[in-house]
């Protein structure tokens, strides 16, 4: 954990304009798109789609113009959590696989079982993951916070009649968007302080449960203790601008839908499709 | 119209009033706050100048007691729920944590945010937006992301949100209480330059049919005294009241009380009065450097 | 001469190196700091000084550019060490509640001596000496919830808490940045009582220039993450061409000397503080 840099690497939430296509769409748009993708990644549990999904989501991110690289670094801190998920699947999961399909037993040796089955969820579960990961922060890099708070209110706009307050929880994802970054730098800066006092850098053994907990609330407590001062000080901010919820409000920018954006939401719903096709048909 | 914008009468605050330690942040404070002056309200840290800012946009609302305490902007009561919009459009306050108002991920939406608030249609949102921009210089940085703004530039984007409102009062509370030195001389010309509001502004003298001064009345809370030599009046607070009243340079007549209320005279002041220690003839009053260096070169005889 | 407790050559330092966010923080920066001395480290915003004082400590490291010597350590070396060093040089942040995470004040001022394994006794010994310097009575805040206190009191935890640990080099960034005059002369007092009693050497970053020239006796000016100008406070501030150039502010006093000298008057110059620069103008008017 030497390295403090790492934290400023967030870059889910990073708003980076290259004027791409994907950043032309129509916000609405790009969340119905979203979902779609989820949902066909729900979907998807073998090789053909999974994959097929991964790559169609790389395709995206090129277009977009983004760098494909640093969104897969920021994956970094959570490896670990990924590669405990894959030892523990890799070496008990043997058993029968949902959608069935071949499943060859590797090794059999008292409570390891290692199968193919077992291989391809591995591979699959990854495959969701990145997928899932890469659209996220695909839709937060090519959107602007205000972009994503008025799709998402348009999307929620029908729910209006059942009293769903659509605006004010995309006012929420937003605000919550915009100041990640600044909690990393937060949990940054909290992590320096500590460490010149001498609270040990080094990893405790992942066994020391009670160690570690300790270590986690000598990180979060601060930094609650910040977002929350923050937070106090913003709603003091948005009432004297006379923020009052979504009635009666203004927007500066509004967007038409264009040929493009129905395209893309057409798009989205034939990927969920044929996502549900080649999971129920024969190919691996 | 009236010429008094804001008239406090009475105020008194209490936080955590229901608590077993409440806190008394202001005990009756009496002010009328005219069109177009330039108020700086100083104290120490805790004597209640912060409180009083937010009481002024109904942001904080008078604790009720016997005594009574009531908050006018334009004649409406901050009490009022249904008067709090139209009185924070009127008295627009930035905060000293420029990252803790910023909302949106492009400075031109943020600018735009007060106003969309208020249901201002969007040609004139537009016109005011980019008038806002022009006006604190941020123009050219209309689409960046505001995390990549330097730390004065969000300070003036936190005016521009402020001034998008049309606003007929510019409340700072300690808003360059964080800056570096040369951004705090940005802003402070910047609030200068919209209190005289000159030719760049013509379009905040549409908005007020009156005949007093046409630029924004500013109300700056700051405890850097440089800040309050340009003033108008200046107001000390200590323990929640008003202890001391006047123009500059009444106040820092008194360097000796102002160092008992935890403040400080300016620099240039602060060597006047030392000079007079030792017996200079030098006037009183001396506040800013150029005032002291005339009068020293006056006093000596030199000519430059 | 006395010792040099931190000697720092060219140091470079990049954030993110290798990726579109990279950013070069340091250019070749030099410091100097004498034991003994008040040091102040000076520079626009984005001139590199916290990422430099953070070097300090250890929190980062040299990598192949530059050196930085510590109390004689070298800080890149893979064998110094970090908890002896960190306990040496204290490093006061500029936001107090970034510092604090223990539930009670006492412990948390606590945490650095229990860290070194000191004895139960000592502990406490230094926790009330800590705490009394920093002007929190022990009695009536040792008990306290951490979070409960008020600004000014979490900035004096979190200040006592670095102080417990007994530094030799305490090193403040920014830590005036905000303060009302009343609490920044306190901070000022306590500074020169840390080095005349407990013979601490500190070094502050500082935005305030009126500060620098009242406190410090030799100040280093950074711009653009190279070291600009270095040496005893009034010869810095003398070369006032060269400060503008490089973003800084004079002292007002000092650009009062300077005007009055442009006009004619004969007064010494080199005065940077209202008082030297009252004395100076006062020994100019007499005749």
């Amino acid at each position: 954990m030497a390295s403090y840099d790492a934290l400023r690497h967030l870059t889910i939430g990073q708003y980076i304009p290259t004027g791409s296509l994907i950043h032309r769409l129509d916000p609405r748009a790009k969340l119905v798109a979203l979902a779609c993708l989820i949902a066909a990644g729900v979907v998807a549990g073998k090789y053909s789609n999974a994959l097929l999904l991964l790559l169609l989501t790389i395709m995206l991110v090129k277009l977009s113009r983004l760098s494909l690289r640093s969104m897969l670094a920021s994956l970094a801190p959570v490896m670990p959590v990924l590669l405990i998920m894959a030892s523990l699947q890799l070496l008990f999961y043997g058993g029968v696989t949902r959608s069935g399909g071949p499943n060859r037993l590797l090794v059999d040796w008292g409570p390891l079982h290692i199968s193919t089955a077992s291989v391809r969820v591995i591979i699959v579960t990854w495959a969701r993951f990145a997928t899932l990961f890469l659209l996220i922060t695909l839709l937060t890099s090519t959107t602007t916070a205000s972009a994503l708070t008025r799709g998402l209110e348009g999307v929620l706009r029908p729910l209006n009649i059942i009293r769903v307050p659509g605006h004010e929880i995309a006012m929420v994802g937003a605000i919550a968007l915009r100041f990640l970054p600044i909690l990393g730098e937060q949990l940054e800066a909290i992590l320096q302080a500590q460490a010149s006092r001498g609270v040990s850098e080094t990893r405790q053994s992942r066994w020391r449960f009670l160690a570690n907990t300790r270590r986690m609330a000598q990180m979060v407590v601060p930094l609650f203790v910040d977002a929350y001062h923050r937070a106090e000080e913003l709603i003091l901010a948005m009432q004297a601008r006379c923020y009052h919820g979504g009635r009666g409000r203004t927007y500066l920018v509004v967007s038409t839908p264009r040929v493009s954006d129905y395209l893309t939401v057409l798009v989205g719903v034939s990927l969920v499709a044929l996502a549900g096709v080649l999971q129920y048909s024969i190919l691996p | 119209m009236s010429s008094t914008l804001i008239h406090v009468a009475r105020l008194h605050y209490t936080y955590d009033l229901n608590t077993d330690a409440p806190i008394e942040a202001l005990r009756g404070i009496d002010l009328q706050i005219k069109r177009g002056e330039y108020l700086a309200i100083v104290g120490h840290n805790g004597s209640g100048k912060s409180t009083l800012a937010k009481c002024l946009n109904g942001l904080l609302l008078p604790t009720p007691d016997q005594v009574g305490g009531d908050v006018w902007v334009e004649g409406r009561n901050t009490a009022q729920p249904e008067a709090l919009l139209d009185i924070r459009a009127t008295v627009g306050m930035v905060f000293q944590n420029a990252d803790n108002q910023i909302i949106a991920s492009v400075v031109e939406e943020e600018v735009a945010f007060g106003p969309e608030n208020l249901g201002v249609p969007r040609e004139e949102l537009r016109q005011r937006v980019d008038q806002a921009l022009r006006d604190t210089g941020l123009w050219e940085l209309r689409e960046r992301n505001p995390r990549t703004l330097s730390a004065g530039q969000k300070a003036r984007l936190a005016i521009a949100s402020i001034l998008a409102m049309r606003p007929a009062c510019l409340v700072l509370d300690e808003s360059t209480a964080m800056l570096d030195p040369l951004s705090r001389r940005e802003i402070l010309a910047l609030v200068r330059q919209l209190h005289e509001g000159r030719q760049v502004l013509p379009h905040y003298m549409i908005n007020e049919q009156q005949n007093l001064s046409s630029g924004l009345t500013i109300v700056m809370i700051t405890h850097h005294m440089d800040e309050v030599l340009g003033a108008d009046r200046v107001l000390v607070l200590e323990q929640g009241r008003i202890v001391l009243e006047g123009t500059p340079r009444e106040v820092f007549a008194q360097p000796e009380r102002l160092k008992a209320l935890g403040l400080a005279l300016p620099p240039a002041a602060a060597i006047a009065w030392r000079l007079r220690q030792c017996g200079a003839p030098l006037q009183e009053n001396i506040l800013t450097s150029e005032e002291l260096i005339q009068a020293v070169t006056a006093s000596v005889g030199v000519r430059p | 001469m006395s010792e040099e407790i931190v000697s720092v050559q060219g140091l470079h330092h990049t954030y993110l190196p290798g990726t579109p966010l990279a950013t070069i923080a340091l250019r070749g920066t030099d410091l100097l700091v004498r034991r003994g001395e008040i040091a102040a480290l000076i520079g626009p915003s984005g001139a590199g000084k916290s990422t430099l004082v953070h070097f300090l400590n250890g929190l980062l490291r040299p990598g192949a550019r530059g050196q930085v010597i510590v109390f004689g350590q070298d800080t890149g070396a893979p064998e110094c060490d970090l908890a002896a060093l960190r306990q040496r040089v204290g490093l006061v942040f500029q936001y107090p509640h970034q510092q604090l995470f223990e539930r009670y004040v006492g412990d948390d001022v606590a945490y650095g001596p229990r860290q070194l394994g000191l004895a139960r006794e000592e502990v406490r010994e230094r926790v009330r000496w800590a705490m009394d310097v920093a002007g929190l009575d022990f009695e009536s805040f040792v008990d306290r919830h951490t979070f409960s206190l008020s600004g000014g009191e979490m900035r004096r935890a979190a200040l006592a808490g670095v102080l417990a640990m007994r530094p030799e080099l305490l090193v403040l960034d920014e830590a005036t940045t905000g303060l009302d005059p009343r609490g920044r002369s306190e901070v000022h007092a306590l500074l020169h009582h840390l080095r005349e009693e407990a013979g601490m050497t500190i070094l502050i970053v500082s935005n305030d220039m009126d500060e620098v020239a009242e406190q410090a006796d030799q100040v280093t000016v950074l711009h653009e993450g190279r070291t600009a100008l270095a040496g005893e406070v009034h010869k810095v501030f003398a070369q006032r061409e060269l400060l503008h150039r490089y973003g800084v502010v004079c002292p007002v006093a000092a650009d009062i000397i300077y005007d009055l000298g442009e006009r004619g008057l004969p007064v010494a110059s080199g005065a940077i503080t209202v008082a030297e620069a009252g004395e100076a103008i006062w020994q100019a008017m007499m005749p």
